[in-house]
């Protein structure tokens, strides 16, 4: 049930519960004070009275001279409407303003009900300090204290009422109009779709707390653009890519099949029809392969491996191609990581591949490995335009337009690749370049 | 040699069987997985072909009834799913080598004589040969007609590969990955640059060529006799 209840009644409620139980609060000391200066008050008034009445009484210590004194006491207490005194002497009532109550025996400040009249009794010896002197006990009669405490308890009750449904109403208002931010994000994301992924939350215009929910949001759009955007590029691409080997298929077949011909010409188109489906099932293996990066199957093995061994194994094998090239390669330094080893030097001859196609006769592809662990291949050559640089991982992107699409060469997923099975290995990949020589940095977490 | 393709792709199933026909192989072809499972226990073959999804019984299936029923024949698996589980899953089963589709006809018909050739271990060989060609595995020299021809060490290694293979037609990928241990596809030309190098010191000099090139296929090595 309080799960369901919206976020701006939550807070509207627990406004109110704060509001009453600080105002009750408030209200409980203040009366707890009230009532304390009230007994003292009181205290103090009848100390007043008893000190006139001792003085009045001075020297009595029979009934005999009690009565003597009895006119002047009772002229006194006429001016007292609101006091009623009890006289009383080793069991012997001198004086009763209050017969057939019964008082507390005790000294001291008592209080009392009697007849729907509340009393502060006080309890005190006529001669202070004198042993078997009579008892006057002083009844005040405080009932408009009373009164008063009583309309304050009911004020406070009010008060908390009034204040917890004033502060539910305005904590209602003002939560609403505090979440209105929240309201305009979900109609963004509502308004979301694969059409509309351009639309982002005006994030100058957020609160504080909902500034970095909106930015994470904001981020959350972007890349669901980007990759929507890249995929649907993609799919563009295959199609594309796919287009050429196709119709050289097509027509090729169909042309053949026209006319009778010698068997050779048979012999030649399939060979021809031969190397374009085998470039298509190269296309159709590295996509799979990049599929399954995409989503997360590519499971590397974790096996320690010695970074340098690596890069001379496939050194050796692309030397046939360097030195028919002319181009010299080299590597230098060493480090240890834990991958797996098909994978790594799939991605690494993939970037040596990509270095020898770009050095031109007599340059030089070298290799390094520093601890860290990063790898670096450098090729001298022409360098590549910093504009271009992040496009070169992106799938059959090609550094050179002039390539013909769908030659026996590749289809442009090489650096893709190799950047897949980097990312699987937690690393990342980037190239730099400058005049006169290119690079790719290959970062690879620390062993463990 | 007998083997048996279960495969219920007619066209598939059908060039399998000429192909491996053609490549001297006594091949019989079923497109079910019930009829594939009982001929596989019953039928004393020496390599099983299974595809992973097949009517009736799947390819898994047929392996488990296979090795459960004690028979250790040689199983190819042929799939078009690259997932990682079902690889880790045909091996749990005892699969001993698998092939995803598109896969070139000149793989699988290396990888079925590798396959074959597994159990059958050759006595320790000290010589490979074919016509005037001699490779000397002990002394690691090669000759021909008598002449001594120098190779470097990877040179000596592709001949090996060739001479212990000749006459079988020999993809690009199987070479990358016997001589230099590269297992994946590459779609470089270092293997042409190297069979090139390698004509250049064994054929080049004689009249009688040996290493052929089967276009996009790969390379023999065998006597033609014109």
């Amino acid at each position: 049930m309080i799960k369901r209840l919206s976020l701006a009644s939550r807070l509207a409620l627990l406004f109110a519960a704060c509001t009453a139980v600080v105002s009750l609060l408030a209200g409980v000391l203040f009366n707890r004070a009230s009532e304390a200066h009230f007994i003292e008050l009181d205290q103090q008034l009848l100390e007043t009275r008893l000190g006139a009445l001792r003085s009045t009484l001075q020297g009595v210590d029979t009934p005999q001279l009690f009565s003597q004194r009895e006119a002047q006491l009772r002229t006194e207490l006429d001016h007292q409407p609101d006091l009623t005194l009890r006289i009383s002497a080793a069991g012997q009532r001198w004086f009763d303003g209050a017969p057939g109550v019964t008082l507390p025996e005790s000294p001291g400040l008592h209080r009392l009900q009697h007849a729907g009249t509340d009393y502060r009794v006080y309890n005190a010896p006529l001669s202070a300090g004198q042993p078997g002197s009579a008892q006057l006990s002083l009844m005040l009669d405080i009932t408009h204290h009373q009164h008063f405490l009583q309309r304050m308890q009911h004020l406070i009750w009010l008060t908390v009422g009034l204040s917890a449904l004033a502060t539910a109403l305005l904590g209602a208002w003002a939560a609403r109009s505090g979440l209105r931010p929240l309201r305009r994000m979900g109609e963004v994301a509502a308004g979301v779709s694969a059409h509309s992924l351009t639309q982002r939350l005006p994030q100058e215009q957020m609160p504080a707390e909902l500034a970095e929910l909106a930015q994470a949001f904001n981020a959350m759009l972007g890349r669901l653009d980007d990759a929507f955007q890249r995929l649907s590029a993609f799919s563009a691409d295959i199609a594309h890519e796919l287009r050429t080997p196709l119709s050289n298929l097509l027509t090729q077949t169909q042309v053949i099949l026209t006319q009778p011909r010698p068997l050779e010409d048979y012999r030649e188109a399939l060979h021809s029809n031969l190397e374009e489906l085998q470039w298509m099932a190269q296309l159709v293996n590295d996509m799979l392969y990049l599929a399954k990066a995409d989503h997360g199957l590519l499971m590397p093995r974790r096996e320690p491996l010695a970074l340098a061994e690596e890069v001379d194994a496939l050194l050796e094998f692309f030397a046939l191609l360097a030195e028919d090239a002319q181009i010299s390669l080299m590597r230098e330094g060493t480090a240890h990581i834990t991958g797996d080893r098909g994978m790594l030097r799939r991605a690494l001859s993939n970037l040596l591949d990509n270095a020898l196609r770009f050095t031109p006769t007599g340059g030089e592809v070298r290799v390094r490995i520093e601890d860290g662990v990063r790898l670096t291949v450098e090729n001298t050559g022409e360098g590549i335009a910093p504009q271009l640089l992040p496009k070169l991982f992106d799938r059959f992107y090609r550094a050179d337009p002039a390539r013909r699409e769908g030659s026996s060469e590749h289809a442009g997923l090489g650096l893709a690749i190799t950047q897949s099975i980097v990312r699987a290995h937690g690393g990342r990949i980037f190239c730099e370049s400058g005049p006169g020589w290119t690079r790719f940095v290959v970062e690879l977490p620390q062993p463990d | 040699m007998k083997l048996l393709i279960v495969e219920d792709q007619p066209k598939t199933g059908h060039y399998l069987r000429q192909g491996l026909a053609e490549a001297g192989f006594t091949t019989e072809l079923v497109a079910d997985g019930t009829s594939g499972q009982h001929l596989a226990l019953t039928g004393d073959y020496d390599l099983l072909i299974l595809d992973v999804m097949l009517p009736g019984r799947d390819g898994w299936q047929i392996l488990q009834a296979v090795r459960s029923a004690g028979l250790d024949i040689p199983v190819l698996f042929l799939t078009a799913r690259d997932a990682v589980e079902d690889r880790v899953h045909g091996l749990e089963l005892g699969a001993d080598d698998y092939l995803v589709k598109p896969f070139a006809f000149s793989e699988l018909l290396a990888r079925v004589r590798s396959l074959l050739r597994r159990g059958s271990s050759s006595p320790q060989e000290t010589a490979l040969q074919l016509a005037d060609l001699r490779l000397d595995l002990i002394r690691r020299r090669v000759e021909r007609d008598g002449q001594r021809i120098d190779l470097t060490a990877k040179e000596f290694s592709l001949l090996e590969l060739l001479l212990r293979r000749q006459g079988e037609v020999l993809p690009k990928s199987l070479i990358a990955s016997q001589v230099w241990d590269m297992n994946f596809d590459s779609d470089t030309n270092i293997i042409e640059v190297a069979i090139r190098r390698l004509r250049l010191k064994v054929d080049d000099n004689f009249p009688n060529k040996l290493i052929h090139t089967v276009r996009g296929m790969g390379y023999v090595l065998e006597e033609r006799v014109n």
